[in-house]
This record gives C-alpha cells, structure tokens and sequence, in this order.
C-alpha cells in the first residue's frame, strides 16, 4: 500500500461524473481513453459528445500508453499557476501524440529536460499525487534490449 | 457587402500599467469604457444620444463582476440602443464586434453602431485566481503549464523544428515593432531594443523569451460602425470595410492531432482578400494581432505574403519598420504598445483606421490605401488559436 501523501500543494483536477473511469483507471496505473462506439474514434479530452459524429456513447478503452513528443517547452518561470511549481523549474511540459491517435499534454520525467526532443519516444508513467489522483505522466522509452 | 459599412472614427485612451508608485493611474475597468466613449464621440463629432435606437457593442473582460457583463455597462453609459452587442471572442472581439456591427447594419436594422472595448487587467487585485475553460484546469494546469506563453512555447518550437526558422528571425519583429513604438507617443514601451536586448531577455517558457510576448496594460478604445452613405455624412474620410473573413475551432490536418504552425487566418485571410478584390502586394501596412512574435510570423505565411514556413526568411528580408514595404504593427502593437485585456484587438483595427484616415502624424505610412488587419482570440486544445478574423480596409472603395 502507498502512504497517504499530504499535503500536495500543486493544483488537480476535478474528478467529475464525466471524467471519474479516467481517474480510476490511472490509480491503478492504466491509461484509458473515451472511445465512440458509433465510429471508433478515440478523444482526448474527455467531452459529453464525439467531436467526429457527435455521438454521445462512449466506452473508456485502455490503450497503449506509447506516444511520440509532439512540441514541447521548458518552463523557466511560474505565469498563472500555482508557486509550488517554482521549486521543479526547470522542467518540461510537452504535447505528447498518442499511438491512438490523440494529443495529451504532460509532463515529460526521467531524464533531463535538455534531452527532450521533438519525435522522442515515450512511454506513460503515472505519477501518485494524492489518494484520488494520479497524474499519466511520459518517459523516455525503453530502450530495446 | 464590400465597402457597404465604414468605420467613421476612433477613441483611445492613455495605457497603465497601475503602478501608482510610478506616478501612474489605476482605474476600473468601468472607468475605461466612460472614457473610451468620451474620446470616440469626440473623435466623431457624435453625442451618446445619436446611439439611442441604434447599436452598442462592448466585449468581455478578464474579471467581469458577472458573466451579464454588457447588462452593467450599457446601463453605466446611458445608453438605450436597439441593438446590444457583446463579442467573447478574447482578442478577436475588436474585429467580432466590426463584423457583427457590420451585418446589423447590412440588414438594415440599425445605421449606426458604437463599438467600445475596455479593460483593466492590471486593477485586478486578488480574487483573480485560475479562472479558465475546464479542460484547463483538469488537463493542462496540473503539469504546470504557465497559460499561453507555454501554449505558444510549443507552436514557436515547432515551427522552429518544422522550417528551421531561427530565433533572431521571431526576434526581429519584436524589435521592428519596438521602433515603431518609439512614435507612438501612447505606447507602453518606446525605448528602442537591439536583436541582442531581444536574445538576452528573460526566458519565460522555452522558446519563448520575454520579448515574444505582450505586455498587459490597462486600457480602452473605440470606434463607430456605420453605412457607407451615413459614414460619408459624418467624415471626410471614412474607413471603408471592403473585405473579411473569419473561421473558428480550425485545425490544419488532424482535428485530434493538427499542424499547430498553421492558423485559422489562411481561411479568414483567403475570404478577405476575395471579397475585398485585393492582392498582398496592394497592402500598405498589416496590423497583424500580435500576442507573440510567433504568432505575427506565422500570419505573413498563412496571409499569403509568403509560403508556408518561409516566414523566417520573409522576415529577415523585410523591413517591418515603418521605413519598409510592408509596415507591421505600426504603432508598436501589442507586443510594445500594450495589451489592453480583452480590449487587445481594438490595438490593431483603431491604428488601422487612424493610418487609412492620415491622422497617424510621425508615423503615417504615406499614402495608406489598403490595410490588412487580424483579430485572433483564444487558445486551442493541444493546437493554436480558437478565432480568426481578416479584414481589409481601406480610404476608398475600388471598381
Ligand atoms: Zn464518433
């Protein structure tokens, strides 16, 4: 069992009715994502309808959690967020283009922001910020052995 | 509707940073829409009393004391119009309201319309907190991204990956807008800057560097919309609207996973310039919106004043001062004049008006005939801006 962490001080994200199976499935370390039972799409973010056809039924679907780093920037300064990100600066926040075809933003960890680059290989990493949440964070892939 | 409706004139307040230790006014937001409508009745020989049965445009602002933000301010002003207008569009509401107004007036419903846009993000003591669209808040802000200058930290590395645009490139319409600043006496920075101030400015959020971004002020401004035959009546020099386009939630490719280094303004821009029967190369000056440098260089691409990611190169080949060919924000824009809120679009349309109408004294563009002015607003999920607005305007209407 993980210890209960306290005293987090960054901001979370409202678990809603909408988004709950999201932040259920990432305690338990899976990725998943709304699925449109009418045309298969996959979207991120979680939204009441599809923003291909407008369907509004959905299934959450675990996907792989392997993407590519789309864009991505190393924060220097704290703008219209929360100071207790003062103390991680520098570090990165990407665009990380999902092999399910979706785009996510994250933060990339477990390597050093310098080597972040555009095309990077990454994998998803969940984070344990609190009892409720835990954040998909990516890091490098692997490397193949 | 080409050249239909006009703009007869213009108001602009003095900019604030409210720093009060420096001897500068800190005023409500409220305050600036009394004193935007002041200076634009002035400016048009109108009194509020001529708005009575006709239109009021206002827009939103950054911290409203009520989402029925245009109930409180029509009733500040004293005005009792037929048609009450309020554009939600964040930087594109200046060139929304133009439209909108526009349209009021095309279907005959009103012939006169004054558009007022105000605010005063620097007064807004505490309370103003994280107030942003929901997916922000659950999906962007909980890794510490630091609002747009993160969001176009991504489009700029991008275009930078994609085209090999260089920094100096980005960097020199931050310094070309500088000087243009330097005459425009209501600018918030005037002081001149060098490539090297540019590349040694603070880093914000990589690429972006202090100098790529605006500059928040507190201000308003104005301007009245009204039929091509009733503008005539009011002016010797009215402003005519002869083209423009807008497109909205664009993505360029993939809606899931879209080129973020393409805008909405290749759609609005191309409509514009149809409708308004113009080329590039007729335009005397482009009052491109200007929230960051990236933003501007990326408009000269999907404006069609160069190709896709040549950007970088047109930039570096032209003077964007307004001792070039294609003057650029020619009173410093956002970037140097300041952003004014949600007011930071009416920047671009009003220096629009005051070129076309000769009355931008030291730093006129010499026989202005055909302005190119955007309006962007918004930020888009994992892509760029929501809005995108393209007018042309011009002193007269062509065959
Ligand atoms: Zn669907």
């Amino acid at each position: 069992m993980t210890a209960p962490i306290l005293a987090y001080e960054k901001p979370i994200p409202e678990i809603t009715d909408l988004t709950k199976p999201f932040w259920e499935a990432a305690k338990r370390n899976e990725l998943v994502l709304q699925n449109c039972k009418t045309c298969r799409k996959y979207q991120w973010y979680p939204r009441y309808s599809c923003i291909n056809c407008g369907s509004r039924n959905f299934e959450w679907k675990k996907v792989s959690g392997r993407g590519t780093v789309y864009s991505y920037t190393i924060i220097r300064q704290v703008v219209a967020n929360s100071p207790a990100f003062q103390k991680d600066i520098p570090f990165v926040v990407a665009l990380v283009d999902l092999e399910e075809g979706v785009r996510m933003y994250s933060n990339i960890v477990g390597c050093k922001p310098e080597e972040v680059h555009i095309g990077m290989s990454v994998e998803v990493a969940f984070a344990q910020v609190t009892n409720e949440v835990s954040l998909p964070k990516f890091k490098p892939t692997a490397s193949k052995g | 509707m080409r050249g239909e409706v006009a703009i007869v004139g213009y108001g602009e307040t003095p900019v604030s940073r409210a720093r009060v230790d420096k001897g500068e006014q800190r005023l409500t937001a409220e305050e600036y829409y009394a004193w935007a409508m002041e200076l634009t009745l002035n400016n048009c020989g109108l009194t509020k009393q001529d708005f009575d049965g006709q239109g009021l445009g206002v827009i939103g602002a950054i911290w409203p004391h009520s989402e029925i933000w245009s109930a409180e301010i029509v009733q500040n002003l004293g005005i009792s119009p037929k048609l009450l207008l309020r554009a939600d569009h964040g930087g594109a509401s200046a060139a929304a309201l133009l439209l909108q107004s526009a349209f009021a007036i095309h279907s005959g419903l009103v012939d006169i319309v004054l558009c007022l846009g105000a605010d005063a993000p620097m007064s807004v003591q505490n309370g103003s907190g994280l107030r942003t669209w929901r997916y922000e808040l659950d999906h962007l802000i909980p890794y510490g991204m630091m609002g747009p200058n993160s969001m176009i930290a991504f489009v700029m590395q991008r275009h930078m990956f994609q085209y090999g645009t260089k920094r100096e490139q980005f960097g020199k319409i931050s310094v070309a807008q500088r000087y243009n600043a330097g005459l425009n006496p209501n600018a918030y920075l005037r002081n001149p800057i060098t490539i090297d101030d540019y590349l040694k400015s603070r880093p914000i959020s990589d690429p972006i560097l202090l100098l790529d971004a605006v500059i928040s002020v507190n201000g308003g401004l104005g301007f009245v919309v009204a039929s091509a035959k009733k503008a005539k009546q009011l002016t010797e020099k009215p402003v005519y609207l002869l083209g423009f386009g807008e497109k909205h939630n664009y993505s360029h490719g993939s809606i899931y996973q879209p080129d973020v280094t393409v805008t909405g303004v290749t759609q609005a821009a191309r409509d514009a310039f149809k409708m308004a029967k113009a080329k590039q190369e007729e335009i005397s000056f482009f009052q491109p919106y200007d929230d960051y440098t990236a933003i501007v260089l990326m408009q000269f691409e999907d404006a069609g004043f160069c190709k896709k990611g040549d950007g970088g190169k047109f930039v570096e080949n032209n003077d964007l001062t307004l001792k070039g060919d294609l003057p650029t924000n020619t009173g410093g824009g956002q970037l140097s004049a300041g952003q004014p809120g949600m007011a930071g679009g009416f920047v671009h349309v009003v220096e629009a008006v005051r070129q076309l109408k000769d009355e931008a004294g030291g730093r006129q563009v010499k026989g202005a005939e055909f302005g190119f002015v955007t309006g962007l607003g918004g930020l888009t999920f994992g892509g760029n801006l929501v809005n995108s607005f393209a007018l042309i305007l011009s002193s007269e209407v062509p065959k």
